[in-house]
């Protein structure tokens, strides 16, 4: 069971003979796992430059003597691996380099704002459907079959002309349908593991519904949560980026790697640095997630062991 | 046995169904409310004249009557008529989805054509260097967003390509304005997003028939195979293949969806002419009675899709019982 290994009992004689393992905790485990995974390493690294980067955003503006609105019309379209603009300049004459930098606070923003809202309310009613059964189950499964049937991206779409978001307001878009994958991921578990002793002991010295669900459940459902989250941000990172693109997502002037993107649609033919980089940001950024998250599904998944 | 299954499952599909059209219908009320395009704009009409068009089109009577309004026609296969030029919704889509399904389904086809034999390589040598750079390949599909790597492959073949005069691809459109419709000319158009989307799916399936591969060949049957002498072809593409393919049955069921929402960026991107590009075009137009028709005509396919592979996947694996 997660978090502890059993003890084994030591047979009268063998006493003080170091042939058994010291218990370590689930978590020591995993962790170790992770740490062995050099991959997972190097990709954890990138995401926390990256994390860095968006949040020191203002400070890099300093060195650089640019603001990520700044425009330059006599010097727009400038070439790219130059000083002063190592990353050329766009049609206003901004500066690529610093609006890639402040596009990071906005894609991983996004990304793990997203993430934590979908995996909190999702958890919230898995735990409850798979808890309580019965009717409350019915219902809440039957809502969340609603939202796993609509093709994304026309919900997306409604909701993004709806609001028209800016950072919070575009993650709870996107989290609108995330939590009912989630969702139906905590209720399968939490459906087999109400049925273990454990909960049946616990419950007949008297704990209530909702301390049995908070201290007892969600424990022990918290392993696939975190699988589930760190697989999530990348693929958040891209819908984020495409609905920017589409011109449905965070607006103009705010830099975001997607606007960036449909913004040099109209001028690649001659400017093509303005397509490859916040392309390769959003490329970068999503692979690093994404092998970090498959590390940490290695290393923690508990159906892996 | 299985009739009774089906009728099950297509009960149950019932009350999602109703779900997502009242979400689609909610969600768009919401959006729009009783905005009609082009309305407001127009200085010739009067107040009364404006109360009189949303008379005309019921939009002064309580939400429910609208939604009921609404569901019934859908149920009758009418999707109503869209707000900026009159046509007929269920037309529209119907319209376009022969250009959607030439696209998605080309994908979905190559998708798989390429995904099987990759994973099954994959699975037969794991671990090898092969193995290995084809983890790599599908890693960097699951990362590359689509309507970059769109851009990226109009940038090399339509544009550089025309720039060194060698024989380029056109970058927009299901078929040229002139002299075109052709065979040779829509197949020329379908190359580069059609390489994007199958890109996609290749990343993806090719993981998921390796992994379902190596469960098979790990028991004992195969085993058993082996030990009777059969050639390793024999076992893998006769025996482990049949079944790990069983799972993909399911997996491209469940793409159905994707038939119709999956290309929506990359038929923006390429300008591609189907339901996608449709629904984006009449969002931005606030168009909701086209967002609302292709939404729930999307919401459609998926619970069908669901639905048949269910049972697709009943009807080929003996060990699932109908419960």
């Amino acid at each position: 069971m997660i978090g502890s290994s059993p003890e084994i009992e030591l047979e009268e004689g063998l006493e003080g003979r170091e042939f058994v393992r010291p218990p370590e905790s689930y978590w020591r485990q995993s962790w170790v796992r992770l740490r062995e995974n050099r991959l997972a390493l190097a990709a954890g690294g990138v995401v926390l430059f990256l994390a860095v980067v968006a949040i020191a955003a203002p400070l890099i503006q300093i060195p650089i003597h640019y603001g990520p609105l700044q425009q330059d019309l006599t010097d727009n379209f400038a070439p790219p691996f130059k000083a002063p603009h190592w990353l050329g300049t766009d049609e206003l004459g901004r500066d690529v380099l610093i609006r890639l930098v402040f596009g990071a606070r906005v894609s991983l923003g996004i990304g793990f704002l997203t993430v934590l809202i979908a995996t909190t309310v999702g958890t919230a009613v898995g735990l409850a459907a798979g808890y309580y059964g019965r009717w409350t189950d019915e219902v809440l499964m039957r809502i969340v079959d609603v939202f796993l049937a609509f093709p994304a991206i026309f919900l997306f779409i409604g909701m993004s002309i709806l609001f028209r978001p800016g950072t919070l307001t575009l993650s709870l878009i996107i989290a609108s349908v995330g939590w009912a994958g989630v969702a139906r991921l905590v209720r399968s578990e939490t459906l087999t593991l109400k049925t273990r002793d454990y909960m049946l002991a616990t419950r007949s010295l008297g704990a209530r519904d909702l301390r049995l669900m908070v201290r007892h459940l969600l424990p022990n459902v918290l392993p696939i949560l975190i699988v589930s989250a760190s697989l999530g941000v990348g693929q958040i990172i891209l819908i984020a980026a495409a609905l920017d693109f589409l011109g449905l997502g965070i607006q103009p002037p705010t830099p975001s790697w997607g606007s960036m993107l449909s913004n040099a649609q109209t001028y690649f033919y001659h400017s093509p640095w303005l397509v490859i980089f916040p392309g390769l940001m959003i490329f970068i950024t999503v692979l690093a997630t994404t092998l970090f998250g498959n590390a940490v599904r290695d290393a923690f998944d508990p159906r892996l062991r | 046995m299985l009739g009774r299954y089906v009728a099950r499952r297509v009960l149950a599909a019932i009350p999602v169904f109703l779900g997502v059209t009242i979400v689609t219908f909610l969600l768009m009320h919401l959006t729009a409310g009783n905005y009609v395009p082009g309305l407001a704009l127009n200085p010739d009409l009067t107040a009364k004249d404006i109360a009189r068009i949303r008379a005309n089109l019921g939009l002064d009577r309580p939400l429910y009557v609208q939604y009921l309004t609404w569901l019934g026609g859908i149920l009758h296969g009418d999707f109503g008529t869209s707000l900026i030029d009159g046509t007929s919704v269920l037309g529209d889509i119907l319209g376009r989805l022969p250009n959607t399904l030439e696209l998605t389904g080309t994908a979905i086809f190559m998708g798989a054509l390429v995904a099987i034999p990759l994973g099954v390589v994959s699975a037969r040598r794991r671990g090898g260097a092969l193995d290995n750079f084809l983890t790599l390949v599908s890693t960097v599909g699951f990362a590359v967003p689509q309507f970059w790597l769109g851009l990226l492959l109009i940038l090399i073949f339509s544009v550089q390509f025309e720039a060194w005069h060698l024989p380029w691809l056109p970058s927009s459109g299901a078929y040229s304005a002139f002299n075109g419709g052709g065979p040779l000319d829509r197949l020329q158009h379908l190359i580069l997003p059609g390489a994007v989307l199958s890109f996609f799916y290749i990343s993806q399936w090719s993981r998921f028939v390796r992994s379902s591969m190596v469960e098979v060949l790990s028991q004992d049957y195969i085993r058993t195979a082996w030990a009777k002498g059969m050639s390793e072809r024999r076992v893998t593409y006769l025996h482990a293949l049949r079944n790990s393919i069983l799972s993909l049955v399911t997996l491209v069921g469940l793409e159905i969806p994707g038939l119709i929402g999956g290309g929506l960026v990359v038929e923006v991107v390429f300008g591609w002419p189907g339901i996608g590009l449709l629904a984006y075009q009449r969002a931005l137009q606030y168009d909701y009675t086209v967002v609302m028709g292709t939404t729930t005509f999307a919401a459609l396919l998926v619970i069908v899709g669901n639905l048949l592979a269910d049972v697709l996947y009943a009807w080929l694996d003996p060990r699932i019982r109908y419960r």
